[in-house]
């Protein structure tokens, strides 16, 4: 029989490393139900081949805290969620902040699960001249106590055989002073901690000095109101460079597998919906999604080793004035700068902020912020509204940018001042020694995120992709007269003028995907909502590209690529708009998008929800549909109102 | 008849000096603020030293350092332990 076992501590243990260390990669993230409160649940065996699956249940200061990580610690020790109480469980304390950590440890012990200690970082403490006896604090605390090192693997092994063993013959031994009754933080929890330190361990703990240490000037000078901002600033630059730098690589990489993946999917099935579902549905809309895979893993990976290192605890209060004028914590500034990479990243690490509507209003904005995807939407656009200002273009290219975040902090103030009003809570943070990042630790959060990120790209996302791809494929259109003749007299020059026919056969490929376009469901539901959009400058074509855009804003500069390709051919029919959106589309390069209309898109594309896994994110974090399609409404209808402004402005 | 200690907020006790945290030192503080400061170390008897006085206030306690918001550090009434007179 499999073993169950609660790992409980206080945050800043350890826990983690030690979960990690224990059991490697063979574990998974869970969702307490009904919160987005997470746990892992990870397996190890023992050296004698007994299998424990290890639950870890987030750190917390009390089991008695109004809180949702205490909660549902509560309920996993009285076996409300998973299945039934578990078998033990295992303590982990921090050999540095032994008089605090007991305490915890004491109220832990009196929920009467056969337990097991591990004091962790005892390395650290030795070096700082604590011992820990592990005879006398088993004796003194009435379980065993195994001392540990989570970051160099020692005791590891004594620690999972004392679990497995106190777990099947629960110890016998009493406390040698019995457990206080009262809550950690109460005087006489605080009476016993010290009495219970003095015994276990070999040197009391380090006075209390007058002197200014490094750590005094290093906090001092990391939550300073100004000079705390521009160190988080380079901080957050560097990490950003890094991000841009590195991913571009891997997100190649993705790129290309899944180009090969389409192509040999292509081989295998004969043309059809069938492969047309597999290529352009399947294989399309997940690449679509995963090639955001190495910036979400390398955020991760970076803002884990900054964590670890002690100083994020600091930039957080150094950032929290600014914010605090807005209505969001000083956490929320790491995940709003997160979202200009990516929104789904930085909606991921809300996590950080402990405040249940802070968190919300954080979620909720985050989107406004510029993302990566935007940038080559930004870029046609600026470009088309100044050819051959690469000046002018550069500052509305910036200007994009501020109206982002401008528009995020300005929603969070509404937002706080309304439907998601409330008292801002203090931040009352912990601040975790300095110390040198695990590499080890930062590299299974990262991959713990990924794998989070693939599942709803594997599941959600991908059903709604085949969806929208299908909306976009069907009904199949016949080609047009005009393609026909243009791949008539490609065949009849192609062995004459062979570089010519290319060209005419690309054309009348634009050709035929820009009347599949118009003639798909999409194509259909963007005539249909077209005089919705014309006030801020849209013709049908450029609806449709809005609509196909949805999926991926940056789907929208591949549409309007086919529009271009398409647009030499006037039929005569329609003007107004759809003659601006011809003349910007002629092949000789010039670009003549009609001002006004560009300007109102690119308004319209800074401010608009135009990114289907970021909804299914925020459905996922924050546990309903309620607030992403509010979210998706309230930002499409700012966008809308913004963009008709700007129309009216600049006609 | 012992003089009774002086009390200031934590928030006027100047960098470096330590203080206690007496019993009804955290009583202008909400429940929920209070039992989870008491969780975090600062609870009822214990010594505090002041890091970086200001916003945010640092303490420390024994080895765990917290940073409060001033508008906490105001209400948290401690006993300077210099200025206690015997």
């Amino acid at each position: 029989m499999t073993l169950r076992i609660a790992l409980l501590g206080n945050p800043n243990t350890g826990k983690s490393t030690l979960f990690n260390r224990l059991c490697g990669l063979r574990s998974k993230t869970a969702n307490h139900p009904g919160s987005t409160v997470e746990h892992q649940v990870g397996r190890c065996t023992t050296a004698a081949g007994e299998v424990c699956d290890l639950i870890d249940l987030p750190g917390i200061y009390s089991l008695m805290l109004e809180m949702p990580e205490s909660k549902l610690c509560v309920d996993c020790l009285e076996g409300r969620i998973g299945d039934g109480r578990p078998d033990g469980a295992l303590i982990v304390l921090d050999a540095n902040n032994l008089l605090r950590n007991l305490q915890f440890a004491a109220s832990a012990l009196r929920r009467g699960l056969p337990s097991v200690i591990a004091i962790n970082m005892v390395d650290l403490a030795k070096r700082r001249g604590l011992i820990i006896d592990e005879a006398a604090a088993t004796a003194w605390l009435g379980v065993p106590v195994i001392a540990v090192s989570a970051r160099t693997g020692a005791g590891v092994e004594r620690l999972l055989e004392a679990i497995a063993n106190a777990s099947r013959a629960p110890s016998q031994a009493t406390p040698i002073l019995s457990l206080p009754s009262s809550e950690p933080g109460s005087a006489a929890s605080s009476a016993w901690a010290a009495e219970v330190f003095a015994r276990i361990a070999a040197h009391p703990p380090l006075p209390l000095d007058h002197e200014m240490s490094v750590h005094d000037r290093l906090d001092a000078a990391f939550t300073h109101p100004v000079l705390g901002i521009v160190v988080f600033a380079l901080a957050m630059s560097l990490l950003f460079a890094s991000i841009y730098w590195l991913a571009a690589f891997p997100m190649d990489a993705v790129d290309s597998i899944f180009g090969w993946v389409g192509a040999v999917v292509t081989s295998l099935f004969p043309s059809g919906i069938l492969r047309d579902l597999a290529v352009d549905g399947v294989v399309g809309g997940v690449a679509a999604t995963v090639v955001f895979l190495p910036q979400i893993v390398l955020l991760f990976f970076l803002l884990a080793l900054l964590e670890d290192s002690g100083y994020l605890a600091r930039a957080a209060f150094a950032v929290d004035r600014v914010m605090r004028r807005f209505g969001l914590p000083g956490q929320a500034f790491m995940p709003l700068l997160s979202s200009h990479a990516c929104a789904l990243p930085g909606i991921m690490a809300t996590r950080l902020i402990p405040d249940a509507r802070e968190r919300l209003t954080t979620i909720l904005v985050a989107p406004f912020m510029s993302c990566s995807a935007r940038v080559p939407v930004y870029a046609l656009l600026t470009g088309l509204l100044f050819a051959g200002r690469p000046i002018a273009a550069g500052i509305a290219f910036t200007a994009c940018y501020v109206l982002g975040a401008v528009a995020a902090l300005a929603t969070a103030a509404i937002l706080r001042n309304s439907i998601l009003r409330g008292p801002s809570a203090p931040m009352m943070l912990e601040l975790p020694d300095y110390r040198l990042p695990s590499l080890r630790t930062a590299a299974f959060v990262a991959i713990d995120r990924g794998f989070v990120f693939l599942k709803s790209a594997g599941s959600v996302i991908l059903a709604i992709a085949v969806v929208m791809w299908w909306l976009s494929a069907y009904p199949k259109v016949a080609p047009s007269s005009e393609s026909s003749t243009l791949r008539a007299r490609a065949e009849m020059i192609e062995t004459t003028a062979p570089a010519q026919a290319t060209a005419l056969i690309a054309n009348a490929d634009r050709l035929d995907e820009r009347t599949q376009q118009a003639g798909s469901f999409a194509g259909q539901l963007g005539a249909i909502c077209q005089p919705a959009f014309a006030p801020i400058g849209l013709d049908q074509q450029l609806t449709v590209a809005v609509f196909t855009s949805f999926l991926a804003r940056e789907v929208f500069t591949t549409t309007v690529f086919v529009l271009a390709g398409a647009g030499h051919s006037a039929d005569g029919e329609e003007l107004g708009t759809l003659d601006t959106v011809r003349r910007a589309t002629r092949t000789d390069g010039q670009a003549l998008f009609n001002i006004p209309t560009a300007a109102s898109l690119l308004v319209f594309f800074v401010l608009a929800m135009q990114c289907l896994p970021t909804l299914v994110v925020v459905r996922r974090e924050t546990g309903s549909w309620r607030w992403p399609l509010a979210q998706f409404v309230y930002m499409s209808g700012v966008a809308y109102g913004a963009a008709w402004l700007t129309y009216r402005w600049m006609s | 008849m012992a003089p009774t200690p002086i009390q200031i907020p934590l928030s006027q006790l100047p960098r470096g000096r330590r203080a206690t945290v007496e019993c009804s030192a955290l009583d202008a503080l909400t429940s929920e603020h209070r039992c989870l400061l008491a969780a975090m170390g600062l609870g009822e008897s214990c010594q505090v030293r002041v890091c970086r006085p200001g916003t945010p206030c640092i303490v420390q306690i024994d080895q765990t350092r917290l940073g409060l918001p001033k508008g906490i550090a105001d209400l948290i009434m401690v006993t300077p332990i210099e200025l206690t007179k015997s």
